[in-house]
């Protein structure tokens, strides 16, 4: 099933186009690497799917993305913002405890008894394998957890306010092997729920974890296929050089 | 070779540095060489006396009537500046508005003061008919301080994290939410010392108050209708008519304490915010 499909999508940032006429869509419940040389756009892609691309100044866009069949224009920016979570490159710990991390957003987003935010806590750290690590210290400041925890903190703070589909814009670059490893673990068991897109360099990491693969280069999308298929038979030289390490 | 020039140049940065430090020390020892004789208890409880006024007695109207102009300073300009700096660090998108706003407040803070005195002397002493008083030397000052704060605000807000916003951003959550969870407590102790800075800066002014608030002599009832005394301008004239040179420096000498100690609070809030901020 399509989660989220783009249509002759252009942005701009002033002047310099950054995306040219992308059209493609991401499937439901699997996990997506949008893979490609620094500068081609797959971090604009990413942002501009929860529209926090239009956060930056002189950012403009021609084309439509629909998330489940909505336009992502059909609604404000804020709850599309909601319901497609983004999680940054950099581990980001707010200056809260660990449980006020999680409970950011549902505190926003409307009042709950104290035993449901004790249960949306203890699930949301519990589905970022954090829970067991953390539990005995949840009053405790979020900045003195190591940047592995804090990427999982960030995305167990994604997951409170039940995002349609998950983005994450190089999630594991900061991070150590063992980090990423618990990371890239939990994101192949959040795929059974919902659509996952990941902006790797690591190409090992996108043939570990993902089901298909994007490239992209100069602002377009030059393949999307299996990554199996990208990997071993890509359709495009300009692929086949990128994986062989020709490009990059 | 490049050592060598980085030690030159480590040399000449804590040389400027020490020069600095010592006019600082020069002009604080100084004072107290020259009034830190007269800098009594009774200086500082007595009203000044003698003939001319200020030969004897001491400061206690003057003290009372700057920090009657620094608190109504503070009560009209410090929620607008606030205000104003919220509005520019996180509201504003990028827009000739904002960019004709941020140019028009250095331009205020760079407006001499006696400027900001005549104007609050032509609207507020002669068009309002205030008269001389306590009222419109605070406005006076709150004119002054006003680009002061405003700027040091924004920029004690702006000092927050970037990535704390670009986090509460993607979750959607509204600028309002972030300023109260998470940038007003990071940024609290830099925006009070902001205050504080500004306090500073409207407790050493003179040229303001001397055409709209300042007299020679004034009892200090607080009443925001009546002409008040001020540490600066008792000052300015104790020297200027050759009243009593040791009193003057001794009123010298409790300003200067009084600037030292709260831009000391100020420097000490602000500083303890960015460590918390570093780690």
């Amino acid at each position: 099933m399509t989660a989220i499909n783009i249509t002759d999508w252009n942005t701009w940032y002033g002047d310099f186009q950054v995306l040219n006429h992308i059209n493609t869509t991401f499937n439901d419940k699997t996990i997506t690497a949008v893979v490609g040389p620094s500068g081609c756009g797959k971090t604009t892609l990413l942002r501009s799917l929860n529209r926090t691309a239009e956060l930056t100044a002189n950012f403009r866009f021609a084309g439509d993305i629909s998330v489940f069949g909505r336009s992502i224009y059909a609604d404000d920016p804020e709850d599309v913002r909601r319901h497609i979570g983004l999680v940054y490159q950099t581990p980001v710990a707010l200056p809260l405890s660990i449980r006020e991390n999680v409970l950011f957003g549902p505190r926003y987003y409307g009042k709950h008894t104290r035993g449901k935010l004790a249960a949306i806590t203890e699930e949301c750290l519990t589905q970022a394998a954090l829970w067991d690590e953390v539990k005995d210290k949840l009053n405790k400041p979020a900045f003195e957890l190591s940047g592995g925890q804090k990427q999982r903190l960030s995305i167990a703070r994604a997951l409170a306010v039940n995002p349609q589909v998950l983005l994450l814009d190089e999630p594991c670059s900061s991070l150590d092997p063992l980090s990423t490893g618990l990371i890239e673990e939990l994101l192949v068991k959040l795929s059974v729920t919902l659509p996952i897109i990941i902006v790797t360099h690591n190409l090992f990491q996108a043939r570990r974890i993902a089901q298909e693969t994007v490239f992209m280069l100069n602002g377009q999308i030059i393949e999307k296929d299996l990554t199996s298929t990208m990997f071993e038979n890509p359709s495009h030289e300009a692929t086949r050089s990128f994986f062989s390490g020709a490009i990059g | 070779m490049n050592k060598l020039f980085d030690s030159f140049l480590i040399t000449i940065f804590w040389g400027s540095g020490l020069i600095l430090l010592a006019g600082l020390i020069a002009i604080i020892a100084y004072l107290f060489i020259q009034g830190g004789s007269a800098l009594s208890l009774d200086f500082l409880r007595l009203p000044p006396a003698g003939s001319p006024l200020g030969k004897e007695g001491g400061v206690l109207p003057a003290i009372k009537g700057t920090l009657y102009l620094i608190g109504i300073a503070l009560a009209v300009t410090s929620i607008p500046a606030f205000l104003t700096a919220i509005y520019l660090s996180e509201y504003a998108q990028p827009s000739p508005l904002l960019n004709t706003m941020e140019v028009l407040i250095q331009s205020m803070a760079g407006v001499p003061s006696i400027i900001t005195g005549l104007f609050v002397y032509a609207l507020c002493v002669v068009q309002l008919g205030w008269g001389i008083s306590l009222l419109a030397g605070g406005v006076a000052l709150s004119i002054m301080i006003f680009p002061v704060i405003v700027v040091s605000m924004r920029d004690s807000l702006r000092a927050v994290d970037r990535d704390y916003r670009l986090t509460g951003a993607a979750l959607g959550v509204s600028p309002a939410y972030m300023l109260r969870r998470i940038i007003l407590p990071q940024s609290w102790r830099a925006i009070i010392g902001s205050i504080l800075l500004a306090m500073g800066y409207a407790a050493g002014a003179t040229a303001p108050i001397m055409v709209t608030a300042a007299a020679i002599s004034a009892p200090a009832s607080g009443n925001l209708f009546d002409p008040v005394m001020a540490l600066p301008y008792h000052l300015y004239l104790l020297f200027n008519e050759h009243i009593s040179l040791d009193n003057a420096y001794a009123t010298a000498l409790l300003l200067v304490i009084m600037l030292l100690i709260l831009n000391s609070v100020a420097l000490a809030l602000t500083g303890t915010g960015n460590m918390k901020k570093r780690r």
